[in-house]
């Protein structure tokens, strides 16, 4: 992928982070009381609402692609060689797709298990 | 007649193990420039001092050296508007040291030949041979003039912060001089230049520090002909790309009215 559409995705994410991190932060400081807010029974709770099931995993996604694409530009200007380039290129989608699939797999099954018996 | 003194950074990379820094007093004079300082010293107090230097009017960007820790050029910087009475010298960073304050700046013209800075034309038997004078508009030229002010004295690269890390990086003057050409109503190969700026190390490795307009000798705003120029690479449109600019012409040149 040429360089520009790597930074689109960058600028888009960052754009997208700070919106989807604000809602978060208003659900979870305003809406849901603060003390209770990361309870496990309440982030049950929170779960069971498809609607925002659905915003965290956008946001799961949006700030993991934000933050490893981010790593991947430091450690390119890191070194200048091509396997250097191709490795960190490899690392990062390797990354993203392994830790979204973890989180993922969090937000299923706390939509679709629930609560341990 | 008060002295300065004066304390320029040696290397001299077949005989020095690490940089040794030597004092001189030097008498001071009004008017007294970094550059007079160093050729009294070096012509009599210790004729080994290497520095380069050429016209000592700011136009030919050769005198480029770190003093009191900035860029700067040493013809074009009076010892008093530095205040107190030590001036430091040392060579560019992000450059070899050839000896003293030499530095190579073999990469850096590299890196300035490889953004194709000159007129580029779809039509290469006009471009060889025009067969009349190219005309820019005022408001197109207020777009680039202060582009064609570099002097090429590296100053910008030495000073960014990208450049320390990543050597491959074009730097801030090759940028700037790919967004002075790819601007100019008269070029049709902003094309050509953008596929270029638009990798690994080009444009995006510029994270707008802005140290390489802030030391710009001749008044130039490299990160803003950056930023231009990434817009540009995003859209992937160079201005001009159907020449339309360039259709702007005045009566063959063979013809010109005389005055």
């Amino acid at each position: 992928m040429k360089e520009s559409r790597l930074m689109l995705v960058q600028y888009a994410t960052a754009v997208a982070a700070v919106a989807l991190v604000s809602v978060h932060l208003i659900m979870q400081g305003v809406i849901y009381p603060y003390a209770t807010a990361i309870s496990f029974n309440n982030i049950l709770s929170i779960y069971s609402n498809g609607f925002y099931a659905i915003f965290l995993e956008a946001l799961l996604v949006v700030v993991l692609v934000h933050g490893f694409n981010g790593v991947r530009i430091i450690l390119s200007e890191f070194r200048q060689t091509k396997p250097w380039t191709s490795w960190v290129d490899a690392a990062t989608v390797l990354a993203i797709i392994i830790t979204v699939a973890y989180g993922t797999r969090t937000v299923i099954l706390a939509v679709f298990v629930g609560a341990p018996a | 007649m008060t002295d300065v003194k004066l304390i320029v950074q040696r290397f001299d990379p077949f005989n020095d193990i690490k940089p040794r820094i030597m004092e001189y007093a030097v008498p001071k004079w009004e008017g007294m420039t970094v550059l007079d300082a160093l050729l009294y010293a070096r012509d009599y107090l210790d004729h080994s001092i290497a520095l380069r230097f050429s016209c000592r009017q700011a136009s030919c960007g050769s005198c480029g050296m770190k003093i009191n820790g900035r860029p700067r050029l040493a013809c074009y910087t009076q010892v008093a508007e530095l205040g107190g009475e030590k001036v430091v010298t040392q060579p560019m960073d992000n450059f070899a040291i050839v000896k003293d304050l030499v530095t190579d700046l073999e990469s850096f013209f590299e890196k300035h030949r490889e953004v194709m800075p000159y007129l580029i034309r779809a039509d290469a038997r006009e471009m060889e041979k025009p067969s009349a004078e190219y005309v820019m508009k005022p408001e197109e030229l207020e777009k680039v003039l202060q582009f064609t002010y570099c002097i090429k004295c590296g100053l910008c690269t030495s000073s960014c912060p990208t450049v320390a890390t990543d050597s491959k990086f074009l730097g801030p003057q090759a940028l700037a001089q790919a967004y002075r050409y790819i601007a100019d109503p008269r070029d049709e190969g902003g094309e050509k230049r953008l596929e270029l700026l638009d990798e690994a190390h080009g444009v995006w490795r510029c994270h707008f520090a802005g140290s390489c307009s802030f030391v710009c000798p001749k008044g130039v705003d490299p990160a803003l002909g950056i930023q231009l120029l990434k817009r540009h690479v995003m859209s992937g449109n160079a201005p001009h790309r159907d020449g339309e600019g360039a259709k702007v012409w005045t009566a063959p040149v063979t013809t010109a009215p005389q005055k």
